[in-house]
Formats: C-alpha cells, structure tokens, sequence
C-alpha cells in the first residue's frame, strides 16, 4: 500500500503526457483522481495503524531502497497528502492562465511520489536518493515559464539543491563508515564507535546540516527560494512553501534526532553554529520581507524566516524543540500556502504583483482579501491563531534549552515576530484603508468556486488547528 | 452554572460583534438594538459576578488546553468591579454612538471592532494568568487599531500606525519577558508566580524578566516615554471610541503592570523607585502637554496620560511600601475607577461638541457650550472631579495617594532616611494636580463662558441650544455624568466598597482604620493644589497661551519625541542598518562565487594549458641541450686542437672509402691474415688492405674527377652518343 501511495503519482504523472485529453476538464479530473487516490491511501495506512517496512531494493548489504512510515513520517505524509488535492484543485484554475498544461500537471503529480517516498524513506540512502529526485523533478515546474528569468531561477535552484546534496552525501559516507545509515530514534552513532572522531563527526554534522537546510534555506545557502517565485503560483504555494522547503526541514529532523543523535551534539560549538546560523537566516529573512516590494518574494522571504524557525527548533537538540518545530512545519505550511494562494488570486484576477498595488483591493476582492488578512494574522502570531501556539512552543524551548544561543534564537523570533506584523499589516491595512490603486472593473472580481473552495477548506484548517492547538503540539511531543 | 458567566462575559461580545455585522447589513437598527443588548447583558451579568463575589466568593473558569496552555478566568473583587466599569462604558458609549455616528462611513465595522474590543478587555481583567492575560490583550491591541483607524483620513492612518507599531512592538518585548518569567518559575499564573518568585535564587534573571514584561503594558498605559500614540489616537479616533480608549483600554495597561508589581516584585525598593520616576515624568509631563494642547480632544488625552501617571504613582508607593499599603492601594484603585468614570463624560462631551461643530479647535468651539444644560453638567462634573475639588470623586482618590505618600514619609522618617526627595516628589504632585484643574478650567471656560470672537458662529452654536443632540444621548451624558458626584459625595459606600474588594488583588490588607476622607490635611493638600491652579490660570493660560483673546499653541512642533526619536530611529536608522547588513550579508555565497569565478577559470585554463606551456617553454632549452650534446665530443674535440694540442702535426687523413672497398679490404684482410698465419709465417704482411683500397678508391675518384672535368670526356661522351644514335637508325630502322 506504501509502495502503491509512492509510485502511484510517480507513474500517473509519468504517463499523463501520453493520454490526449478532450478537454481542460477531463485532464484535471484525471490528475485529481491520482492525487485523491494517493491521498487516500496515504490517510489509510496513517489511521489503519499496521505500518510495515517495504524493502523495494537492496543493493549491497548496507545500501538498500527502504520505505517505512514512522510517527514522525506521518507527521509529514499526512500534512501533504491533505495539501495536495487541494493544491490541485486551485492549480486547476490558476493553470487556465498559463500554458503548457499537460508537462505542469505530470510533473506536479510526480513530485508528490517524490515528496511522499521522502516523507517514508526508512534510511539515510533512501531519503539522499529522492531527496536528489525531488530537486529534478521539481526543477521543471521552476523552469515553467521558459524565459530567461525563470531559466535563471531554475539553473540557480538546481545549483544550490545540488551542491546541498553534495554536502549531505558527506554525513551519508561517514554514518556509513561510523554507523548505520538507517534511521532509528536517538541515533545510530554510539559512544563506543566513534571515541576519538567526535570532532571529525561533529564537522561532518554541521556540513549535512547546510547541505540539508539548503532546500530549507538557511542562510547562505537561501538565495535561490526568493527567485524561484517565478515559477506559477501552485507551485511557489504547495513546493516552495511546503513541499520541497519542509523536505528540507524534514531531513535536518531526521539527521539530528534519527542519525547522528542529540547525545554527540548537544551542548557543543556544532550546536552553537546550527542555532546561530538559524537565529541569523530568522532575523535576516525577515527584514529582507520587510525590503521586498513584491507580494510573492516578499511571501518567500517570510518563507525562508519561517523554516528557519524549524531549523532552530530541531536544532534546539531537546524534545520540547522538536514539538516546536513540528508544529511550525505543519501550521506554517497552511498559513504559508494560504498567504500564497491569495497572491495567486490576486495576480491572476488583477495581474497586480507588487504591494504598491494591493491598495483598496479589499473592496473589489473582499472574500481574497479577508482571507489573506486572516491568514496575516496567523502568521503574526496574533493569539488565539495558530501561529501564537507555535511561536510560543518554539520560544519557550529556546529558552529552556538554557543555551546561550537559545536566548538568542527567542530573541530572533522576537524581533522577526514584530517585523512579521510589519511585512504583513503593511500588505493589509492599505487593503482596507486605502483607495483603489488604478482602474479595476467596478464590480467584485473574485476568483471562481475551486479557488474559493479551497482557500475556504485552508481557512478552516486553521481555524481547526488554532482551536486544537494543544491536542497537536501534545502528540507531536510523544513523536520520538 | 455561575463559573459560565466568565466565558460568557468574553465571548458573548465576541459572538455578538459577528452578530452585529451582519445584522448591519440589513438593518442599521436592529444592528444598534443588538449592540445595546450585548451590552446590557453583558452589564447585568457582570453584576450578577460582582454580587457573588461580594461575599468573598471567588468565580473560576479554565478552557484547557486551548492555545497550548490554556485560558484561565478568575473572578474576585477588582476584577468584577472593572468587567462592570467596562461593560458600563461600553453600554454607554454604543448609546451615544448611534447619534454620533449619524453621519459616519462604516457604522457596522466600528461595532464590530469594538464589540470584539470589549470581549477581549474583558478577557484582559478576568485573566487568571499572564498568558490568557498575553492572549486577550494582543487581540485588544488589533481591534483597537481599527477603532483608531476608523476616520481613515491621512492623520487617522499615521496615529493608528503609531499606535500599532507601540502596541506589538511593547507586545512582543511583553512576550520575551513572559518567556523568561515562564522559564525562570514554571508557572504563569498570579499566585503561582507570587509563590514561585520568592524561591527564584536567580534574582536579576528575574527582575529582568519582570521589567521587560513590564514594557508592553506601560506601552499601553501611555507610560513616558511610550506615550507617543496616546495624545496622537485618542484625537483622531471617533469620540466614543476615544472614551473607551482612554478610560478602559489605558487601564489594561494599567491593569498588568499591577499583576507584574504586585506578584513578581512585590514590595521591592528598587522597583518602586524606577517606577515612581517614570510615574512622576509621565504625570508632569502629560500635564504640561495638556496644558498647552488647544485641541478639545488632544488635551483630554493629555489629561489621560497624567492621570495614569498618578495610578502608577500610587503602584509605585505601594511597592515602597513596606507594610500597611492599604492607602496606596485604595488611592490606586478609586483613582482608577475615577478616571475611567470621569474621562467617559468628557469624552463624550467632546464628542457631542464635534458632532455639530466639526471641529476640536478651541477658538473654534469656544462658546459652543452656552446655553446646553445637559452638556454643560457633564463637563463641569467631569472637569471638577478630575481637578481635585473637594466633595468630588477625583478628590477622594488624590486625597489617598497624598496620604499614601505621607504615610511613606512617615516610614522613611521612623528608619532615619532623608525625605528630601520625597518632600520634591510631593511638591511635584500637589504641581501636577494643580496644572489638571489650570488646563480643565482653560477648556471649561472657553468652551461654556466665553464667547466665540465670531459672533455669527456664535449666534449659530446658540440656535443650536436644543437640538445639539438627542435626548438619548443626552441622557446618556446626564447618567454617566451624575455618577461622578455620587461618587465623590459618598466615597466610603462605593469607592470604599469597591477598594476593599480590589486589595486582594494587590495582595494587600487593605486599610482597617475608617478613613477619613474630609481631613482638615486633605482639604489642605486640595487648597494648596487649587492655588497652585488659579497662579497657573491666570499667569499661564490667560497671560502665556492666550493674545488678544486668541488660545495659541506655543508648544514648540518640533519638541515631538515620536518625530524626534522614534520615526527616524525605527524608519530610517535601524532598516538601514539592516538594510546595509542584509545587501552585505544576502548574496554572500553568490558575490563569493562571482568572485571566485575568474580566479577559478583562470586556475583551470592554466592547468589545462600546463604542459604545452611547460613543453613550449623547454623546447629551446632542449634543442640546446640536445645540440649541445650532440656536437659535445666535437666541440672538445676541436677545443683541445685549439688550446692544448695546439702544436701537434696533423695526422694523415685517413682515407675513409666505400663500403665496397671497406668489404673488399677486410676480405684481403682476412686473407692475408690466414697467409700470415700460413705461407707468410716469418715475414708476416702488415698491411691494412681497407685502407690500401679506400686510398686507390680516392685515387680513382679524384682522377675520375679529373677526367670528368676534361675536355675529352665531353667528347667521349659526344662520341658514345652518336655512336648509340647511329645503332639505333641502322638496327631499328
């Protein structure tokens, strides 16, 4: 059933250039179906409960292809198995606009076996090897457009996603020598292996780490995200908000609490770099927002300060980290998706882009715009949303770790939760308050039932989340 | 089934501003009709809390769970008695805001906000912990911001910013504080953290903490020098939301910074001070501003941030205070209750006097209040309780905080401290007090003696005397207007009462003694004051402020800390500092790239072209070296002949030959050997037939050469050709 939730996607997406579809309709009803059916299944092994191990490959006796669904894959399976049908039905209407339907929705579709086969790889090869994959199939997608900007984009993504994988490979090679490379809570390194090298270790962890957080975006390694935001806004949304970039954040959890254990870590100048480096990329994406002029960069900016929040979650090295950060990854993901969707609709109805130009959008866009002012919110952290609860999980296990760089980082989240309100009421309130910017036709201009409808079922996740918020961040605790 | 009452009392307005909206979009009356039912129930059920905590009963309510560590209500004395203030204000101000916003945008968006305003003030007082406190209060700041917002004219947009950026910046350092209080004693609820403080070995960590939760409320509370968005929102938002802004929300503020003092300083010397210093600049401060404002609105704002400077003086005494801070604590709070009572008249006046005249100017409305009872009742209780006069409210309350100070005196002077300072800080208020009466007298009179210097305005504000407003809204003011004298006349029933009950809160006594109220040093410390008052008036206002009958504004524009410090420091200096870093820092790896991009071609293209480059640069030194080698022997050769073997004769030159001589001689060689060996035995042939024959072939060559050099061999030649020539013609012919 695993098996049949990755390879599904991948060979729908495969063979979908192949069928001539009738119409618009019929194509998208197809890769709806492959996305709901995946879904599905995925939602089936998650509440069936019996999740065995699928060994598809074994190529010598430590390297082999394994899938197998652990709490921790659930957390991320399941975010999206529920986010893609409905990344699909607003694709469905934003894709209208653009061309080359057929190449978008096969590889739209593949990245989601990619993206699930990475959520339930069972050892570090496994997860390396998709996580390579889900770079190429994803590239595409950036590359949709086909003029020399987003060629630009493309090739600097793939440079970047490259080279972070080079950087993982590194810690791949020496769990393979030091240790096993499967993934087992608490890691597989022991004291007794690795006496004398804990140094070597600690310098191959803090490379992973920037290789991994390279699709996370960490900093230096971010610059590729904010100009990858050509690329159609589905993809800008469910990738580069969810996808890809929480891949990214998913694989650090993985190489902290699952390889290279929190026992060689904690307390050492490894842990310092990785908390600095994400207090720094918080801090820095943030005020690049702030800077930004256009909606959707400054949308993946706000991005890239986000997952950092992640990353020093897990960095963190303690439990109440790793509950913080799982619980930023699942809330960000829909706020962040939501944000997006909205800027779709807004460049797709008004082909307006930059924030100069949201002025007085509310009165012609008022269903868009409550909902991009709900999600702000979110974001910001106003309590009672679901962004309250995270921050505040993620800042109160900062300073409990009793870290020096713990305070920092809260103090990181501080600062970027203030900037927040600014790069995001700065977007709003000129939504209500200000005259409409330019000639808009006087009628209301809202985008159609699908885009409606799943702005609608986005909305009311966080609304769910915002009000189960305990329930959430009390069962990602027992995740380990 | 009295523990719902809580929840009920937070989000029933919550639930009913949702209400409200829509029911706005059908009917504008059905939509006030809700409104004012919120309210009233929301009033009734307050005192229905109010009344069962009388008897000492305290209502708990937990939602648990929710937002991660749950809300917690708690219901006891001061809470109940400002879940009442509140729903009264708010009952009060949406009756007068149906007339006052007659002619307004937006109606159904004002309730709604305010209606989701007044759920979460509620929230703020009946919070158990910091966190549920945290959470209410942040929603408060949001929604208020529209109420700031709701002219939506330039200056409304500036002060509402203004008044964001303070509210979630001061928020967020609030937040930070909260983190470390939390991380410091496990625990966010008062009492929790009452107990859990005094055990914190880690003292500084803790007051830290304490100060920097501290922020976000004195932000709120208009505390300088945070109090840059008070005298800027209250003039620019409609008047009833400024009443709720400055008689309800301040106290939020207000209200936290209480929590913060009495359950994690505690009677702290340190504490106290630094909060009386900034409890005494803001009260002077917001007094002088008052004093010079010549905006009707603007001064009371003022007016408002002086006021909470004397609350805050009063928190501040009480945590000087060692024992027996009952005084401080029953000034506090009636100064508290006062203000919010006496600031909703007023600003409603305010409102009523914009509502006809358009204007706040105080040239322009000077006279406008001639000849309207109802309005002219409201101001004078308002404007006489807020400046101290005896018999009314505001005097009560300044009377305990004057004592409350004494009695800090009379402490300092038992322990043998000097009282210098204290003698400065007293002087200081009893100043305060009488600039409060100087400024509501300059607006007192202008607004309802004198006359404008237009008199066709005049005639105009006059023909207005009965319909200014309806008998609603009068009604409206008349009500909350004659609270106040109730109020002032029988301060040990109500103010009193209500006191007793808010001491625990402070964690205080309370006073046992009876108090009383009328003392001859009260009524001194009034007179002093009220002097002071009169000097002010008429040296000040009427000799500073005013030319030839005009109010002037002499506060110089420039003396603006927001513009002077703030905006350039948070919009200019500090993004371009980052600004500058994030340029330096955000294409760190690809400017490193660019940079090694050449340095790294041209490393490549140098390695590719190595060894040609090596090849080329040896090849002349090998061909020399390889020239050298070979003519080496030579080259010695030919040197030796030259220097050492200079004299030597020079052998023969041996004839080298052919190969065919060179065989055919070793052949004779070879031959002549086996001679040797055989017939020649005695006389054997020496010989070296090789060169014998290379020497004949030498001959031979030189003289074929000769011969080929003569004439007669061309002749031969011509000769053998003819004769070939002439075979050929006989034989082939």
């Amino acid at each position: 059933m695993l098996l049949a939730s990755i390879f599904l996607p991948l060979l729908g997406g495969a063979c979908l250039p192949l069928f001539r579809f009738r119409s618009r309709r019929a194509r998208s009803l197809y890769t709806g179906l492959i996305t709901l059916l995946t879904s599905c299944l995925v939602w089936a092994q998650i509440l069936g409960g019996a999740r065995p191990e699928i060994r598809l490959l074994q190529m010598t006796d430590v390297l082999s292809i394994v899938f197998r669904m652990d709490r921790l894959s659930v957390v991320f399976a399941g975010l999206i198995a529920f986010l893609w049908p409905i990344a699909v039905l607003y694709a469905h209407e934003y894709m209208a606009h653009e061309e080359r339907e057929s190449s978008f929705f096969a590889w739209y579709t593949m990245s989601y076996g990619v993206t699930l086969a990475v959520a339930c790889a069972e050892n570090y090869f496994t997860l390396y090897v998709f996580y390579e994959l889900l770079t190429l199939v994803t590239m595409p997608l950036v590359l949709h457009k086909k003029d020399a900007r987003s060629v630009h984009a493309a090739r600097k993504y793939l440079y970047y996603s490259i080279t972070g994988a080079a950087l993982g490979f590194i810690g791949l090679i020496f769990l393979l020598t030091y240790g096993r490379v499967d993934f087992l809570p608490g890691g597989t390194l022991t004291p007794e292996a690795v006496s004398g090298l804990e140094g070597l270790l600690r310098l191959v962890f803090v490379l992973s780490f920037v290789g991994f957080g390279t699709k996370a975006a960490l900093f230096p390694m971010h610059a590729w995200l904010p100009m990858a935001s050509v690329a159609p806004t589905p993809v800008t949304a469910l990738l580069h908000a969810v996808a890809v970039v929480k891949a990214g954040a998913f694989a650090v959890i993985r190489l902290i609490d699952y390889s290279f254990g929190t026992w060689l870590l904690e307390g050492t100048w490894a842990q310092t770099v990785c908390l600095l480096l994400a207090s720094f990329t918080i801090v820095y994406g943030s005020v690049m927002a702030v800077r930004e002029q256009h909606l959707k960069r400054r949308l993946a900016y706000s991005t890239v300060s986000n997952l950092s929040y992640i990353l020093m979650g897990a960095a963190l090295m303690t439990n109440a980290g790793l509950t913080g950060a799982l619980t930023h990854l699942v809330f960000h993901a829909l706020m962040k998706i939501t944000l997006f969707y909205c800027a779709g609709a807004i460049l797709v109805r008004t082909n307006r882009e930059y924030v100069q130009e949201m002025r007085g959008l509310a009165r012609v866009m008022p269903f868009t715009c409550a909902v991009f002012t709900f999600a702000s919110l979110a974001l910001t952290g106003v309590p009672p949303l679901l962004g309250f609860a995270s921050k505040w999980n993620l800042a109160t296990a900062a300073i409990d770790s009793g870290l020096i760089a713990g305070y920092v980082g809260a103090g990181a989240l501080i600062v970027s939760a203030v900037l927040t309100a600014v790069y995001l009421l700065s977007v709003v309130v000129p939504m209500y308050a200000r005259p409409l910017e330019g000639t808009l036709p006087a009628e209301k201009c809202d985008p159609g039932l699908p885009m409606k409808l799943s702005l609608g079922v986005l909305c009311l996740a966080m609304l769910v989340m915002s009000f189960s918020a305990a329930n959430v961040t009390e069962w990602l605790s027992h995740i380990l | 089934m009295k523990q719902l009452l809580l929840p009920l009392l937070v989000f029933l307005p919550m639930g009913g501003a949702i209400l409200s909206y829509v029911a706005g979009r059908r009917s504008e009356r059905a939509r006030d009709a809700l409104v004012a039912l919120v309210c009233a129930v929301c009033l009734a059920m307050a005192g229905w809390g109010l009344l069962c905590t009388r008897r000492g009963e305290t209502l708990r309510f937990a939602w648990e769970g929710f937002c991660g560590l749950g809300l917690h209500f708690s219901m006891e004395g001061f809470r109940a008695i400002y879940s009442l203030i509140a729903c009264f204000m708010w009952l009060c101000t949406s009756l007068f805001s149906r007339e006052y916003f007659l002619h307004h945008h937006s109606r159904s968006r004002y309730h709604l906000f305010s209606l989701l305003t007044m759920g979460a003030t509620i929230g703020v007082f009946l919070a158990e912990d910091f966190y549920t406190l945290f959470i209410f209060f942040e929603i408060m700041s949001l929604s208020s911001y529209c109420l700031v917002a709701h002219e939506e004219d330039e200056k409304a947009m500036r002060a509402a910013q203004t008044y964001l950026a303070v509210a979630v910046g001061g928020g967020m350092v609030t937040l930070m504080g909260l983190f470390l209080l939390y991380r410091l004693t496990g625990t966010l609820s008062y009492d929790g953290l009452f107990a859990a403080c005094a055990r914190v070995e880690n003292r500084s960590a803790l007051y830290v903490a304490g100060a920097l939760t501290c922020v976000g409320f004195a932000a709120k509370a208009g505390a300088f020098p945070l109090h840059i968005w008070l005298p800027k929102a209250h003039p620019v938002a409609p008047a009833p939301a400024s009443a709720l802004l400055s008689g309800i929300l301040t106290k939020t503020g207000v209200f936290g910074l209480i929590a913060v003092s009495c359950s994690v300083f505690g009677h702290n010397a340190a504490w106290g001070n630094i909060l009386l210093a900034f409890a005494m600049i803001t009260m002077f401060l917001g007094a002088l501003l008052a004093l010079f404002s010549i905006d009707l609105k603007r001064t009371l704002a003022c007016s408002s941030m002086s006021q909470i400077g004397f609350i805050l003086f009063g928190v501040a005494v009480q945590a000087l205070l060692s024992e027996g801070d009952g005084m401080a604590v029953y000034g506090t709070v009636m100064h508290m209750i006062n203000h919010s009572l006496i600031k909703l008249a007023l600003f409603m006046t305010a409102g009523a006097v914009y509502m006809k005249a358009h204007s706040l100017d105080l040239n322009e409305i000077r006279g406008y209040g001639r000849g309207k009872p109802a309005l002219h009742f409201a101001f004078l209780m308002g404007a006489v309780g807020l400046a101290g006069v005896p018999l009314f409210n505001g005097f009560v309350s300044k009377s305990l905080l004057h004592e409350a100070l004494l009695e800090y005196v009379a402490e300092r002077t038992l322990l043998g401290e000097g009282t210098v300072l204290c003698r400065a800080v007293e002087w200081l208020f009893l100043t305060t007090g009488g600039l409060t009466a100087a400024y509501m007298t300059k607006l007192y009179v202008a607004i309802f003696w004198q006359k404008n210097l237009k008199s066709a305005r005049q005639a105009e504000y006059d023909r207005l005397s009965k319909s200014y407003a309806t008998p609603l809204s009068k009604a409206v003011l008349t009500v909350s207007a004659a609270a106040l004298p109730v109020l002032g006349l029988f301060p040990s029933v109500f103010l009193q009462g209500a006191a007793q009950g808010a001491a625990g809160f402070f964690r205080s006594e309370g006073v046992s003694h009876a108090i009383s109220y009328f003392s001859s040093e009260n009524l001194l410390g009034a007179a002093e004051s009220l002097s002071i008052a009169a000097v002010v008036y008429f040296a000040v206002v009427r000799g500073l402020l005013m030319k030839n009958g005009v109010y002037l504004n002499r506060w110089p524009a420039w003396l603006d800390l927001e513009n002077l410090v703030y905006r350039p420091l948070v919009c200019r200096l500090i993004p371009g500092a980052l600004d500058l870093v994030s340029r330096a820092l955000g294409n760190l790896v690809e400017t490193a790239c660019r940079l090694m991009r050449p340095l790294a071609a041209g490393l490549a293209r140098a390695l590719d072209r190595a060894p040609e480059a090596i090849l080329r640069a040896v090849r002349p030194l090998a061909v020399f070296a390889a020239r050298l080698f070979d003519s080496l022997t030579d080259t010695v050769a030919l040197a030796l002949k030259r220097t050492l073997f200079r004299h030597e004769k020079k052998p023969l030159e041996a004839s080298v030959g052919t190969r065919l001589t060179y065989a055919l001689g070793c052949l004779l060689n070879s031959l002549v050997a086996l001679a040797n060996h055989t017939i020649f035995a005695h006389h054997p042939v020496k010989t070296d037939f090789t060169i014998v024959l290379a020497a004949g072939r030498d001959e031979m060559d030189s003289s074929i050469r000769r011969v080929a050099h003569s004439v007669s061999f061309g002749l031969l030649l011509t000769c053998i050709g003819l004769f070939l020539a002439f075979a050929y013609l006989i034989l082939w012919r």
